[in-house]
């Protein structure tokens, strides 16, 4: 076990300890990549285990930072009840959209959930009495003791940390296992006895409350809100992230949003041109590394661990 | 009753597949459908195991209408199913293939924060022994032979403890020494376990081997159905299917 996880303990350490090294700006960026990494992993559960690519996981963030943003600025509702609040509201309205949807599979899945992004997203944008419309919400700060950014740092690594622990233990357990048999073969599992929509359905929900949690974490931090954190060009970062670092690992979208972020924060430093940058990079990962950085990796682990067996066994 | 079906149909367009079948599966029994290409024999097996839903008619399951039900439900009551062309999961060890079914049949599937891992160890041994495969539980399903991934799909089938349990040509594509296996293994099932076995099969040699009853289906009409020796002497049967050789 601290063989085969000794670079997980590591990783640990380091990012208890990264504020003590970096610079403000950089802390910042690291925020920003755990909580996008969140989403990342929220959007994973559906597409790298259960097989379906939603394009409207972003509508949920918004949805989870816009009901904090207005609970705490137009209500002066409790910083913790208002994140319960954001959670709620994402995994309600995930519900509602989760039943439309779950009953299509591949495109089909994809174009629904872009459809009823944008759809959420209009209605935030165009609602200008209720959500601000192209304003956003300013001026959402988080309490006393979380306002400096080291603390804050700290708060959102360890929310990060149990949610992707409680994904980790869902995909391990019988209902992740049921999902990935939905993704290998939906026919073989439904003859099994396993109602299809309705662990999509479940699955969506919970994928919509952690996207949901993401956004309700960020908002206080970045002390706004606005219509672009619902766009189909927000939903697109975790699909790119996830094909980035793999899929199929559990760690792939978090390294792929991780590079991703960093990325872009250094690459604006000299240019305006992130999108030629990032599709560039893109390019070359599906050319060459189709399964992803960690997934390359992986594959080079595996080969290299075949071929120490076969040297014992000789 | 165990399984009957009440004079079912089904239409495909103008095309009548199955024509007012009406037939019961005797509980215990190894009853095999035969009939030429185009019979409706996996039709018939579709309308019973829920793919397909009847254009008229009945399905009764213990007595009990299922006519309605979705596969899944119909799984859950005890008919689970192979398919003629095997359904199995190419990514998933064998191992954790044959958990899948068990995890379903015990009702653990929500469980959301226990290791799959950790369920039903014995149980999933013990399948996988009885259809040998337990040397290839930790390889891929999709790089085992072919013969062994008929043999998975029983074992998957198998995870779901079922009563009647539907094979779709389960010889398929097998060499004479696959199918010799695989024949004894379900006959060993159905006296081990108590299963009741539905098959569809065309290597009338295998058919005649281990059926205890014969449906004989014949563009979608029932033909016959009997014990081996009444189906053999059916003259109507030979006329259109055995070609008066048998």
């Amino acid at each position: 076990m601290l063989k085969k996880g000794w670079w997980l303990i590591l990783l640990l350490i380091v990012s208890f300890i990264a504020p003590l090294f970096v610079t403000e700006f950089y802390l910042t960026v690291l925020c920003e990549a755990l909580v996008m990494s969140l989403l990342a992993l929220s959007f994973n559960l559906l597409f790298g285990y259960m097989g379906q690519l939603s394009f409207g996981q972003a509508a949920f963030y918004g949805l989870g930072g816009y009901t904090v943003a207005m609970l705490m600025t137009k209500t002066h509702f409790n910083f913790w009840l208002s994140i319960v609040a954001g959670v709620l509201v994402a995994s309600i309205i995930g519900l509602i959209v989760g039943i439309f949807c779950v009953r299509l599979r591949g495109i089909y899945f994809a174009v629904l959930t872009l459809a009823f992004g944008q759809l959420i997203f209009f209605i935030v944008f165009k609602w200008h009495n209720f959500t601000g419309g192209d304003d956003g919400i300013q001026g959402v700060f988080p309490p006393e003791f979380l306002k400096s950014p080291t603390n804050y740092y700290y708060f959102l690594l360890i929310i990060f940390l149990l949610s992707a622990l409680v994904l980790w233990k869902i995909i391990h357990s019988p209902f992740g296992q049921t999902i990935v048999s939905m993704r290998e073969n939906s026919e073989r599992t439904e003859f099994l006895g396993i109602n299809i929509a309705k662990y999509q359905l479940i699955t969506f929900v919970i994928a919509a409350a952690i996207a949901g949690l993401a956004g309700a974490i960020w908002v206080p931090f970045y002390r706004s809100v606005a219509p672009s954190y619902l766009t189909w060009i927000k939903s697109g970062e975790p699909v790119m992230a996830a094909i980035l670092g793999g899929p199929s690992l559990f760690y792939g979208p978090i390294l792929g949003m991780f590079i991703m972020t960093f990325f872009h924060s250094w690459v604006l430093g000299f240019t305006i041109y992130w999108p030629v940058v990032m599709g560039i990079l893109i390019l070359i990962i599906i050319f060459f590394l189709p399964g992803g950085i960690l997934g390359f990796i992986q594959e080079k682990v595996n080969q290299r661990r075949e071929r120490l067996n076969q040297l014992a066994e000789k | 009753m165990f399984l009957q079906t009440q004079g079912i149909t089904k239409e495909f367009g103008k095309l009548r597949a199955v024509n007012n079948v009406t037939l019961e599966i005797k509980k215990g029994d190894i009853h095999a459908i035969i009939g030429p290409n185009g019979a409706g024999k996996s039709t018939y097996f579709n309308l019973v195991t829920g793919y397909h839903r009847v254009t008229s008619g009945k399905v009764l399951f213990r007595d009990k209408e299922i006519t309605n039900l979705p596969a899944y439900s119909r799984c859950n009551l005890g008919i689970t199913r192979s398919f003629q062309i095997t359904s199995i999961y190419p990514k998933l060890t064998v191992y954790e293939s044959v958990l899948m079914g068990l995890l379903s049949h015990r009702k653990v599937t929500l469980n959301f924060f226990s290791s799959a891992k950790k369920f039903f160890k014995e149980e999933v041994w013990r399948t996988l022994e009885d259809v040998g495969l337990a040397d290839q539980a930790n390889t891929l399903g999709d790089s085992i032979s072919h013969g062994d991934k008929k043999r998975l799909e029983l074992a998957i089938t198998l995870g779901t403890e079922p009563e009647l349990l539907c094979l779709d040509e389960p010889t398929c594509g097998m060499s004479p020494e696959e199918t010799d296996i695989a024949m004894s293994l379900i006959k060993k099932f159905s006296e081990e376990r108590g299963l009741t076995i539905l098959f569809t099969e065309h290597d009338m040699s295998v058919v005649f081997g281990i059926a205890k009853r014969i449906s004989v289906l014949h563009q979608g009409t029932l033909i016959a159905d009997g014990t081996p020796q009444e189906v053999r002497a059916s003259e109507e049967v030979q006329k259109v299917y055995l070609g008066g050789s048998a």
